[in-house]
């Protein structure tokens, strides 16, 4: 297999792993119309959750169920204690809270975990790795893809072909038309954003054993997060898995083709996106 | 009336007279002796000024007794920013007439703060890595403990190489910036000099967090070796992701720079296994002062010494070993101190150039341990070999003299 096909497949699967960090913030960017600077904690807890669980004996896929429903509720009620006194207000607002949230969030992590990196093991199940001619690609990479893929398909079903998807659909449009139907628009919301950060705490568990859980992920995490959702267009789903497959295969071919600029080509892209369509590739109008 | 009070009263009263406040509290400090330890303290540093803390505070400890003099030890966090750092430098120059300064985070800070303190007639020890510290960017005031990149390589990849005789094909994966130029320049030069093939080299920036495409590089290089020249959590990621993908099992890994034990734990045994790590410190290492240290951080810190902590032990004895050896805490007289000596330290003799502030001390080449071969839960590796190597005199950058 030549090297450049290899950095597709490789690009594909980073890709995927970018649509996860990044599909949470597109629901509350693109559906709730909120800047979220906080996402990036979601994703950070998650990871954390997992390394805490696993150190306390406990399995990789029992922190994988149970971290991204902790930080879901964590997320509900950050929105109706804190968050949701910021909607009205001017978006730079929303920036400010949300950051200030994250700023805790980091420093408290740094109490409870220590300041230092930690390490999550892979899976004894998902060790190893996939022989492509002469390379090896892990396979525990090949089931976050996997697991992204059906991810993708569940929340698109979730949001474009059940009852609840619809509301937060219309919600997102007309929040007065939606209450008039005698819908509880505020749990809506609340639900929706626990949607986003429960995805992103599923980016954190999944990203765990690939990079470790450190303090600093969170701020990682919600600039690759920003760079998708701009790209694919916000609120949309189809835009954030091919925004982030593009981003993947661009950093992965160029890390060949000219190594120094592999990131900086990522936010080449971006601008160009930007330029040619301002909603992003596939961005509502 | 004790001197100090008389002056007290003296500054609160305005009958101070000709006396500036600075002059005031340069008074009440005369018979004291104040540390200023700079490092990140809050941010994706943080780590380096917990453990530094650890370290400096640890020293002070156990010199103090000795100094004749009391010694207060103040830390200022710098976030891991530079301007930050320079803007809390000049108000401990300037408010709290702070004169001698130890750490740094990072390379871009202590660069930029030496200047400062430079300025303001101060003496600086710090540990960073950028060579233009002791190197084109040397001044009076500034001196490092730790090794330069020549070091760093020369005691890496040479004894590697004369190790793994049949191993010609080396792959580098470097960091752009001054750093990481400096230790593939010097990597280039050891290549040359033991004929090993140069088969490529990836270039990535400091903001990388994913390195699979590199490694891809590496792979499709069939390299015998990946020599990997970037540090910290990004040498964390680097062999995390090389193992992952396979690399462990066809090439051998060298991390030419690494924190050692705290980078060693982060990782854990089944990563840095059979993996070579360059380090600046080991609390392994068998010398007096080590042991010394070593004890005394686990009965007052109950913990194994990490590098930062052992760094900041290594540089605030130095200053406080500088001062009690001048007998003065006038900045330019310990400078001169400083120069010119020698002692016994944590990572064996070590001694002060005088022509670059360089100290010339022992670099390490760690092997990484089997989990089973592991005899206590901080032995991750065994030094395979250390030594001393820096540039000389005539191929130094730096013009002090």
């Amino acid at each position: 297999m030549g090297i450049y096909l290899f950095q597709i497949i490789n690009g594909i699967g980073l890709g995927m792993i970018y649509f996860l960090v990044a599909v949470g913030l597109s629901i509350t960017l693109g559906l709730l119309g909120f800047v979220n600077f906080a996402h990036g904690m979601f994703y950070l807890l998650g990871a954390y959750l997992t390394f805490q669980i696993v150190s306390w004996g406990g399995s990789f896929w029992a922190a994988a169920v149970a971290a991204p429903l902790v930080v879901a509720v964590l997320a509900f009620t950050l929105e109706r204690a804190i968050l949701v006194r910021t909607y009205k207000l001017p978006h730079k607002y929303q920036i400010v809270a949300t950051l200030g949230i994250v700023l805790i969030a980091q420093e408290a992590v740094v109490m409870l975990w220590g300041p230092l990196g930690n390490g999550v093991s892979v899976p004894d199940s998902l060790a190893g790795v996939v022989s492509l001619g002469n390379f090896q690609y892990p396979l525990y990479r090949v089931f976050v893809v996997a697991v992204a893929a059906v991810l993708a398909i569940a929340l698109w079903l979730l949001l474009e072909r059940t009852t609840f998807g619809a509301l937060v659909r219309a919600g997102s449009e007309s929040s007065e038309m939606v209450k008039l139907l005698g819908v509880d628009v505020r749990t809506l919301t609340s639900l929706t954003f626990a949607l986003g950060g429960m995805i992103a705490a599923v980016a954190g568990v999944l990203i765990a054993p690939i990079r470790g859980a450190d303090p600093s992920m969170s701020g990682e995490a919600l600039g690759i997060a920003f760079v998708v959702v701009i790209i694919g267009g916000m609120g949309s789903f189809t835009g954030s898995i091919v925004a982030g497959i593009l981003v993947g295969v661009v950093q992965s071919v160029m890390s060949t083709l000219w190594s120094e600029g592999a990131q900086l080509m990522v936010y080449v892209v971006m601008t160009l996106v930007l330029i040619a369509a301002p909603r992003g590739i596939l961005g509502r109008a | 009336m004790k001197r100090r009070d008389f002056l007290r009263l003296s500054a609160a009263a305005g009958l101070a007279g000709g006396f500036g406040v600075a002059d005031i509290q340069r008074a009440l400090a005369a018979d004291g002796l104040d540390l200023y330890m700079l490092s990140a303290f809050s941010g994706p540093f943080a780590a380096n000024g917990k453990f530094g803390e650890m370290g400096g505070r640890l020293a002070v400890k156990s010199l103090s007794p000795s100094m004749g003099r009391s010694v207060a030890y103040h830390t200022i966090d710098t976030q891991g920013n530079t301007g930050t750092a320079v803007r809390k430098i000049q108000e401990a120059i300037n408010q709290k007439q702070g004169r001698l300064f130890l750490g740094g985070a990072l390379s871009s800070e202590a660069l930029a703060v030496s200047r400062e303190i430079e300025h303001a007639g101060g003496v600086y020890i710090t540990y960073v890595g950028a060579d233009e510290i002791t190197g084109s960017a040397c001044n009076r005031a500034t001196f490092r403990w730790a090794v330069p990149t020549y070091g760093a390589i020369r005691q890496t990849v040479a004894p590697v190489a004369d190790m793994l005789p049949k191993a010609k094909r080396w792959y580098t994966i470097t960091p752009q910036y001054v750093f990481g130029e400096g230790l593939l320049n010097n990597a280039k030069e050891v290549f040359r000099e033991k004929g090993i093939e140069h088969v490529g080299n990836s270039y990535h920036s400091l903001q990388d967090k994913e390195f699979s495409g590199y490694l891809t590089n590496a792979a499709a290089s069939n390299a015998d070796v990946l020599l990997i020249l970037n540090f910290s959590q990004q040498s964390i990621d680097t062999l995390r992701q090389a193992v992952s993908f396979g690399l462990k099992r066809k090439m051998k890994i060298v991390v030419a720079w690494s924190a050692g034990l705290d980078q060693f734990a982060t990782l854990g045994p089944d990563i840095c296994e059979d993996v070579f790590f360059g380090v600046q410190y080991w609390h392994g290492h068998d010398a007096p002062a080590n042991r010394a240290f070593v004890a005394l951080n686990r009965e007052v810190n109950r913990a194994t010494p990490t590098y930062f902590t052992a760094a900041d032990f290594a540089v605030t004895s130095m200053m406080l070993d500088a001062v009690r050896r001048a007998n003065t805490t006038d900045p330019k007289r310990v400078a001169q101190t400083l120069e010119s000596m020698k002692w016994a330290g944590i990572t064996g003799d070590e001694e002060m150039r005088a022509f670059d502030h360089q100290v010339s001390k022992n670099y390490f080449l760690m092997r990484g341990k089997a989990k089973a071969k592991m005899r206590d839960a901080d032995d991750f590796a065994e030094v395979v070999s250390f030594g001393k190597s820096f540039p000389s005199q005539g191929q130094s950058q730096c013009k002090l003299a």
